[in-house]
């Protein structure tokens, strides 16, 4: 018994201790607590006491602000250490949204490794400071943007006009003041692209420098040409308070990533679709052949940067990119965050795009071939190579654009090529619009230098009547090198496709005869160091004999002997 | 008559004040402080949650070894979980979703709440542990035997009852790691479908179906079937718990105190110095209900002269194991943290998805076939350790560890043919396959009746046999199956819990799983 009595005092007292740690280390050192109790207000030392903002709108709970008591709405200014420093002046209120909307990172949490989501089983951890402008794609995530040469001409317009000497643009400029140095600055405009500025600017400003006007006006303002208008218009309407979201997200309108990633629906599919790559979850990524932090931003940039080290067996090719522009790549894809807003909350660009049916790409033809067909066909159209992968066609090839009608590449872009990486991009597949196509076509000439067919070049579609057995024999011996046996691709493209053989027999007449230049295929109607000048009837025997692949792989004519 | 005229009113208020706390205290315990052996048997049948016990208690019931103080521990188990609950239904909120936001708040901002969700969780955990230990503990001292078969019934249900509890506190928290492990049970439940399917008779009956619907409410793990494994885990349950524990405990007083060996007089030996005097005048009758009952109570001609009375000795052997379990769950609580994964989402599934770690030895045997691993064999073998009791009716070694022919030996050598049968069937099935992969287009009936569970079931039916005809003893049998079936669990539910990847695979280390 007496053992009894002593075990069941020395368990008594051991519980007791531990109900006491666990109390002391729950009451009073809990990091929080400590940060608060070095924090002074201006009527000394502040309440020590748990803060919180509430949206129940937006299901939010984010108690962030209990250790960045400074950024606790209605807090007065306070002095003490970093963390409890106030926001900086943004956007949006703290106290409106909460944080964990932009900055995500788990808002219940009063200990720093799980709010700021570095712990295990949180698939949201916060977006690092320099990706912080991710967070702006929580709600705007369907801003309408340009590609980067349209936004970078827009901001070379704005520069060059001067604009920064009186406004003040993403912290930047408005040192210039009219009335002297207490006048007033002009507005700032880092965000008139979302607050909406007056569309007849150009004829006020124009105005105050008649007669009468202040000398100050007069020396700073001129007339401005019409070019440079349009390209002020579109850089303006870009400046909605986040320039690193939009810079960002141009640039992806001018890589092509949409040739092979899907975002909201339209793109092709040859990647993953991206509409919810901002959502990725650090606990199921893969980390180990990621050199530097592992974080899911740093994950993502190494994949841009090397897309088979980090997956392997990634299909994506390396695509050459900057550190800055993989940055960039990285900002916008974490900015694809597919939050369940509440409909009240959506934004206007939001709306437009999800309930209008706008887009949330420019639909210029450079924005479109930037947004979709550079990553393969080149930035300026003119074909692109990646290791392992067939020639990319050089479609701004003047002696391309010079032999394909407009509805030829019309019909090539909807329906693609079937059987080769070019996808249709009609609506239904690819999901452009008929109008956008077009744009696109005109884009194309523009890239060719203007070059089109001359009328009546499709007419007759069919004229070839060369010996089909010859031909073949022509083809093996000069042809399926490159195009493959039976036309089936490897170096170059594939040429047994139902889209390729839409085009007319002078197309293709031609296209072997004059080659294209500064690509590897050579016009065969002259002699080269590797083969010799083919006649017009070799070269039609050729045309007809590509012409049986239309009948379709089963019914194929005879290859060759 | 002049005596009240000599005290004032107010006097006597004032001296009745001054009395109160003692008057209170008197009213309350009546018989005083416990010095005598008369105030001693009062202190114990005079007090509602005391008198449950026996006033005098055997010395062989107060030895550590007999039991262990499982049965306390899991007692204590459960109150700290009601008592832990309690304080988390102030908070928790059964809404899917909302529920989990529930959780992150008794983490973060209810004071303590962490703590007391890692003491419930804790406590729960070691609960099931300890019903596992107290089972085996009654079983290998042949506890069980006449006149305490039926109490081996009701704690064969406390056994499922505390499983039940677990299983469906599981699913509240409403994060990755409860929605997934809820499926799968879901998935158990509906897997009679297996059988019904091969016989073709689904359309007809679906008992499968059935069976899932009503656990879940639903086609799926959502809101009904939260709000019903709310209701099952915070009052069906805990009530039937209860009340099955009041009854275990009332069986254990009728049915004559803890099982005690038959020359218990001579292993005991004289008592220690610190031990109160014990009477030495066995009862020829006593006196209760003697109108109304047949038979004799179990204290007659046997005498009380081996027992010590309650108050101290179970009092403070019984406070030092509650006060011990209660250390361990706090000391653990401390030190871990119960898990929390991420909110629920069913359309990220969990791989692998697993199981509350008790319910891995069945997911084990679930993985070879649904019916037989979720219900045919856990059927049979609650069935099996319900009968025991009744099919085996031997005398030799009650209340002995090990007791009856073969002893601790038998035990060793069927624990190690146990482990040997179930790891050389599961190296088989893991190496080689099964039915399945050898005959792609066998029927599936064959596999549902013939697969690695059902091997080990019947190779261990087997040698239980042959140990009973070698020993020529039913408990030499039961003790061999026993072990047996202990065992195989133990390295099944390793399995479950270790070498198994994504897609149940086998792996040896989880760093060998698959990346994505």
């Amino acid at each position: 018994m007496k053992r009894n009595k002593c075990l069941l005092l020395i368990s008594s007292l051991a519980c007791l201790g531990l109900l006491v740690a666990a109390a002391a280390k729950e009451g009073l050192w809990q990091p929080w607590r400590l940060i608060q109790a070095s924090v002074t207000g201006e009527n000394g030392p502040i309440d020590i006491r748990l803060r919180q903002i509430v949206v129940p709108g937006l299901r939010v709970v984010d108690r962030c602000v209990t250790c960045h008591v400074g950024m606790a709405p209605g807090e007065p200014p306070l002095s003490g250490p970093r963390v409890a420093s106030s926001h900086k002046p943004v956007v949006h209120d703290p106290g409106e949204l909460g944080c964990t909307v932009c900055h995500a990172g788990q808002g219940y949490a009063t200990q720093k490794a799980d709010a700021h989501g570095e712990v295990r089983f949180w698939p949201l951890p916060m977006i690092p400071l320099e990706y912080s402008y991710s967070g702006c794609g929580s709600c705007h995530t369907s801003l309408k943007v340009p590609n980067t040469e349209i936004l970078e001409r827009g901001r070379k317009a704005f520069e060059r006009l001067d604009c920064l000497a009186c406004h003040r643009l993403d912290s930047r400029g408005g040192t210039l003041r009219i009335g002297g140095a207490h006048g007033m600055e002009g507005p700032d405009l880092s965000r008139v692209g979302a607050s909406g500025y007056d569309q007849g600017w150009y004829e006020k400003h124009l105005a105050k420098t008649g007669p009468g006007a202040e000398p100050l006006w007069r020396e700073t303002f001129a007339p401005i040409d019409e070019a440079s208008l349009g390209e002020l218009k579109v850089y303006l309407d870009s400046r909605v308070g986040a320039p690193g979201l939009v810079e960002a997200k141009a640039l992806f309108h001018s890589l092509g990533c949409r040739g092979c990633h899907k975002v909201n629906g339209v793109g092709g599919d040859d990647g993953p679709d991206l509409t919810k790559a901002g959502e990725r979850d650090p606990g199921r990524t893969d980390f180990s052949g990621i050199r530097g932090e592992h974080t899911i931003q740093n994950w993502q940039k190494e994949h841009l940067l090397d897309p088979a080290r980090v997956v392997p067996g990634s299909l994506m090719p390396a695509m050459g990119l900057s550190q800055e522009q993989a940055e960039q790549l990285t900002t916008y894809i974490f900015s694809l965050r597919t939050s369940n807003l509440p409909e009240a909350y959506w934004p206007k660009d939001r709306i437009r795009v999800e309930r209008f049916g706008e887009r949330e790409f420019a639909t210029d033809g450079a924005t479109l071939y930037g947004t979709f067909c550079a990553a393969c066909h080149g930035i300026k159209g003119q074909g692109r190579h990646y290791p392992g992968m067939s020639f990319f066609p050089s479609v701004g090839n003047p002696d391309f654009l010079g032999l394909a009608s407009d509805r030829f590449l019309a019909q090539s872009i909807t329906h693609g090529r079937p059987g080769r990486r070019m996808p249709a991009w009609g609506e239904k597949e690819g999901g452009l619009r008929a109008g956008e196509i077009r744009e696109l076509v005109s884009y194309l000439r523009a890239l060719g230098g203007g070059m089109s067919p001359p009328p009546g070049v499709d007419e007759p579609r069919r004229w070839a009547a060369g010996d089909v057995k010859a031909g073949g024999r022509l083809f093996e011996a000069h042809c399926c090198g490159c195009h493959g046996p039976n036309g089936t691709g490897g170096l170059a493209v594939a040429l047994n496709n139902p889209g390729l053989l839409a085009a007319s027999d002078t197309y293709l007449f031609e296209t072997i005869g004059k080659g294209r230049s500064n690509t590897v295929m050579e016009g065969f109607a002259k002699p080269t160091t590797t083969h010799p000048a083919l006649s017009s009837a070799e070269i039609e025997a050729i045309v007809s004999y590509i012409r049986t692949w239309e009948a379709g792989p089963g019914e194929r004519a005879g290859s060759p002997e | 008559m002049d005596a009240p005229e000599e005290i004032s009113a107010l006097r006597r208020f004032l001296l009745n004040l001054k009395a109160a706390p003692r008057l209170v205290l008197e009213s309350a315990v009546r018989t005083g402080l416990p010095r005598t052996d008369r105030s001693r048997a009062s202190f114990v049948f005079e007090n509602l949650f005391l008198h449950l016990h026996p006033v005098r208690t055997h010395r062989w019931t107060l030895r550590w070894s007999t039991t262990w103080g499982l049965g306390i521990l899991c007692v204590t188990c459960f109150l700290l979980t009601l008592v832990t609950g309690l304080l988390l239904m102030f908070y928790y909120k059964p809404y899917p979703d909302v529920a989990y936001q529930s959780i992150k708040d008794i983490h973060f901002v209810v004071p303590t709440g962490q703590f007391i969700r890692n003491i419930h969780r804790w406590a729960a955990n070691l609960m099931v542990v300890g019903v596992f230990l107290h089972m085996a503990r009654v079983f290998y001292t042949a506890a069980y035997r006449p006149p305490r078969e039926f109490n081996w019934l009701v704690g064969m249900g406390l056994f499922i009852l505390t499983l039940g509890l677990s299983y469906t506190g599981y699913l509240l928290p409403w994060d990755q790691l409860a929605y997934w492990a809820t499926t799968i049970g879901a998935n158990v439940a509906q897997s009679p479908r297996e059988l019904t399917d091969a016989l073709g008779i689904t359309e007809i009956i679906d008992i499968g179906g059935i069976q899932r619907e009503l656990l879940l409410g639903s086609d799926v793990v959502g809101e009904e079937a939260l709000i019903r494994f709310y209701v099952l885990h915070v009052m069906l349950l805990p009530m039937a718990l209860g009340m099955l524990m009041a009854v275990h405990f009332w069986r254990i007083r009728k049915d004559g105190g803890l099982a005690r060996p038959e020359d218990v007089e001579q292993r005991l030996g004289p008592l220690g110095r610190d031990t109160h005097p014990v009477f030495t005048q066995a009862p020829l009758k006593t006196y209760q209900l003697v109108a109304l009952v047949k038979g004799k109570t179990p204290q007659v001609e046997n005498g009380p002269e081996n027992t010590l009375p309650s108050m101290p000795h179970l009092f403070y052997a019984e406070l030092a194991v509650f006060m011990l379990t209660t250390l361990i769950c706090v000391g653990l609580s401390i030190w871990m943290d119960a898990p929390l994964k991420e909110l629920a989402n069913p359309s990220v599934p969990e791989n692998p998805a697993k199981a509350p770690w008790y319910f891995l030895g069945l997911q084990e045997l679930v993985s070879f076939s649904a019916f037989m691993g979720g219900i045919g064999i856990p059927a049979l073998v609650v069935m099996g350790l319900g009968l025991i009791p009744y099919l085996e009716r031997e005398q030799e070694g009650t209340g002995l560890w090990f007791g009856g022919p073969g002893g601790g030996r038998l035990v060793v050598e069927s624990a190690l043919f146990g482990f040997l049968a179930v790891s050389a069937v599961e190296a088989l099935a893991i190496s080689q396959g099964w039915l399945r992969e050898w005959f792609p287009d066998i029927h599936q009936l064959a596999v549902t009746l013939f697969n690695p569970g059902t091997l080990i079931t019947g190779i261990y039916a087997l040698y239980s046999v042959f140990v009973l005809k070698r020993l020529n003893s039913t408990r030499a049998g039961a003790m061999a199956l026993f072990t047996c079936f202990l065992c195989g669990y133990v390295v099944l539910t390793l399995i479950g819990a270790y070498f198994r990847g994504p897609n149940w695979e086998f792996y040896w280390s989880p760093s060998q799983w698959p990346a994505h």
